[in-house]
């Protein structure tokens, strides 16, 4: 598959509810609009990673039309978004009930065999995966070469910066075999004054970059309540200009490591230094002039 | 350390619940799992041991999911394979039994069965996926299956005025003998006076599984029958005799007098039947002498088999019939505190002889240990016939799994077992002499 691939893959993991979907959807619509050819596959069972591409409009997955029906076509579980973005849910079941990590292995492999690659020779595919990487199932988009590579949303949020590290555990693990190696973090939600820095000396400490720092923004939330991107929604907002940075990264910059994960006892130590900073931050201390 | 293990002869836990429920009379399996699962106990053990099951085999009932059941669930197509095994298979309780991939996903097992109940079918279910273990662990977690869900079904057993005494740790087909064991250990317990429980086989249904809970007594002859007994001790108080090993030849006498002894029964009338069974056996060692001295009985051998079929042959065939035990190989593997066990009862008959017990499966590790051996018989399965020959020495096929026997209602336990041992044993002996005939 690799000989052949069309375009870049790009998978983007993090903890659910950290802005996978957003920061994906406002990636495609500003690689879009720099005039490239693009696909987004989420690939996440709530299926709602490319909604601000397309106006809210429904949808079919792909796992409810293969369940539907024996042959499924491109056109039927695809659908154009701004810019061009061909829109594509993998889907899953509901809560509580079946696999949903073969799934998004089956929807993968599906739209493979479709040869969606070749046949609308996309110069940009981006995968937004769901939360953690729970099992094997999440795993498939950074194995088997489908993803170059992976990019991690976190904010300063610890439980964020866990899912991160499992998630640099999972590309530690797939990458000497040909799964995809890691291009760098994205920092969301910016907001705090210690954000930065703590996500900065995490990325340190595990051998990574920051390619993105995206600043909490009253312009995403309203874009959304749109059911647009911000790109498409406040084009001329500094949050566009964020927005466009990071696809000019992705486009320009082929960087990638394979990331250092800290350990259990390591990842905890470093958290209550941070714990200790913070406390301190917020309640005033300042030891020899220095500031974080 | 991990080792592979090289021909395994103990298949998974779907295929020991296959093997209960085609044993039980009326017993219709329902397996919820991926199409090969059936095939493959098909290949595997019933074209080999038992031919076509009633409801098993090729024909057996499967839900043969595929992938998208696998991603949204299966529940509905079990609940579909269930409405149509029962228009299609007339039974009198049918068991669903899963396999990896459906526990895999967690696909709601009890949901289904509950509603197949409410529409009147008999039906239970066993969560026997092949990830919790082998053949013998299938075989344990269906009969406790049974023995929880059955009362479910709501009907009631035929009330009993007989000593019932049910039999547990023969795991059918993996026990080649199974059905003329358990009708050879049954008969025994009837000289005493003992109404059998036999469970499986001919004429064993759900009326015998219903009557489990009314048993006097649990006999247990082998590892995998405690998890049973100790079920129904905490469930119902039903004291449980366990014994070693298979009972076979003089062994068998020990088994009705710890019997007799646990129940209270006639002691003189279970001396008698001992007297009466020994002096059969006794005479037909007395007919085979010429013979075992002129062909050369007293041979050391190697015996390849389930453990309790291994502590109760070599007893037999060491104790009784003076054969040297050179390698005992347990394959079935028994729990570590069975092993202790079962060391020390090997032990009380070869001491001195220089013996050696291993626990394996490993066909690869079998064969060396066979082959380094200076064993003069090799007494297995079908899977140590080529070393045999290999040694250039007798061989006779005892446990699973067997190819070259036919074996329907011959017993290898009790006292007829121990002159079918005598007859098998004998025979592989002879027909290895290279005696012939003389033209006249």
């Amino acid at each position: 598959m690799s000989e052949k691939k069309q375009g870049k893959h790009v998978a983007i993991y993090g903890k659910g509810g950290i802005g996978k979907s957003t920061t994906t959807s406002n990636i495609s619509a500003a690689l879009a609009e720099a005039g490239y050819r693009v696909i987004q596959i989420g690939c996440d069972p709530k299926s709602d990673s490319t909604t601000i591409l397309r106006g809210g409009n429904d949808l079919p997955t792909v796992l409810d039309t293969l369940r539907e029906q024996s042959k499924v076509r491109i056109e039927d579980v695809s659908a154009v978004g701004f810019g061009g973005v061909l829109c594509i849910e993998a889907g899953g079941p509901v809560p509580g009930v079946g696999c949903a990590g073969r799934g998004i292995n089956a929807a993968v492999e599906l739209l493979q065999e479709l040869k969606l690659f070749e046949e609308y020779k996309p110069d940009f595919v981006l995968y937004d995966v769901l939360g953690d990487v729970v099992c094997g199932g999440f795993a498939v988009p950074i194995r088997d070469g489908i993803a170059d590579r992976v990019f991690v949303v976190t904010s300063s949020d610890f439980m964020a910066v866990f899912a991160a590290n499992n998630l640099f555990k999972a590309v530690n693990k797939y990458a000497p075999s040909g799964g995809a190696r890691l291009g760098g973090v994205i920092a969301n939600s910016i907001q705090a004054a210690y954000a930065k820095s703590l996500i900065d000396d995490f990325t340190d400490q595990t051998g990574t970059t920051v390619v993105g720092y995206v600043p909490r923004s009253i312009t995403v939330a309203q874009s959304e309540l749109y059911g647009k991107t911000v790109i498409e929604a406040l084009p001329e907002s500094g949050q566009a200009q964020v927005y466009r940075n990071l696809a000019r990264y992705i486009d320009e910059n082929e960087e990638s490591v394979i990331p250092k994960p800290l350990n259990a006892p390591e990842l905890k130590r470093w958290a209550r230094s941070w714990g200790d900073r913070i406390f301190e931050v917020e309640s005033g201390v300042v030891h020899n002039m220095a500031s974080i | 350390m991990a080792h592979h293990i090289e021909g395994s002869r103990n298949s998974c836990a779907l295929h020991g619940a296959l093997q209960v429920i085609g044993a039980i009379e009326g017993a219709v399996p329902v397996i919820h799992s991926t199409a090969g699962c059936g095939m493959q106990h098909h290949l595997g053990i019933t074209r080999l041991n038992a031919g076509n099951d009633t409801f098993g085999g090729p024909s057996v009932s499967s839900s043969n999911i595929s992938q998208k059941h696998i991603v949204f669930g299966g529940g509905s197509r079990l609940r579909e394979q269930l409405k149509n095994t029962v228009k299609i298979i007339q039974g009198e309780l049918y068991v669903i039994v899963t396999g990896c991939s459906t526990e895999m996903v967690g696909d709601d097992i009890p949901a289904m069965t509950k509603e197949g109940r409410e529409q009147d079918f008999p039906v239970i279910y066993a969560n026997t996926p092949g990830f919790r273990g082998d053949v013998h662990q299938g075989y344990q977690l269906t009969i406790k299956a049974l023995i929880e869900q059955l009362p479910k079904l709501g009907k009631v057993a035929e009330p009993v005025s007989d000593s019932i005494v049910n039999i547990w740790g023969i795991v059918p087909q993996q026990d080649p003998f199974w059905f003329g064991n358990l009708e050879e250990i049954g008969r025994l317990l009837e000289t005493v006076g003992l109404k059998p429980n036999l469970l499986f086989g001919n004429g064993q249904g759900l009326a015998a599984w219903q009557q489990v809970p009314e048993a006097v007594l649990n006999l247990v002859v082998s590892v995998w029958g405690e998890t049973p007994a100790q079920l129904l001790e905490e469930r119902y108080g039903t004291p449980a005799l366990v014994l070693d090993a298979l009972p076979v030849g003089r062994a068998s006498g020990r088994m009705l007098q710890a019997v007799t002894e646990r129940l209270h029964l006639d002691t003189r009338r279970a001396e008698r039947v001992i007297q009466d069974e020994e002096n059969r056996l006794t005479n037909h060692l007395a007919a085979l002498a010429d013979t075992y001295y002129r062909s050369g009985f007293q041979r050391e051998f190697a015996l390849v088999g389930e453990s309790a079929q291994v502590a109760g042959f070599s007893e037999f065939l060491a104790g009784t019939l003076g054969m040297i035990p050179r390698l005992l190989i347990m394959t079935d593997n028994p729990p570590d505190h069975a092993r202790e066990t079962l060391y020390s009862y090997v032990t009380s008959f070869v001491e001195g002889y220089g013996t050696e017990l291993f626990f394996s499966e490993d066909h690869g590790e079998i064969t060396d240990r066979l082959r380094s051996s200076s064993a003069e018989l090799v007494l297995g399965s079908a899977l140590e016939k080529e070393v045999a020959f290999e040694m250039g020495v007798p061989f006779l096929e005892l446990s699973f799994p067997l190819v070259e026997r036919v074996v329907l209602n011959r017993c290898t336990v009790g006292y007829r077992g121990a002159i079918t041992l005598l007859e098998d044993v004998g025979s592989a002996l002879l027909a290895a002499s290279g005696h012939r005939i003389q033209e006249a």
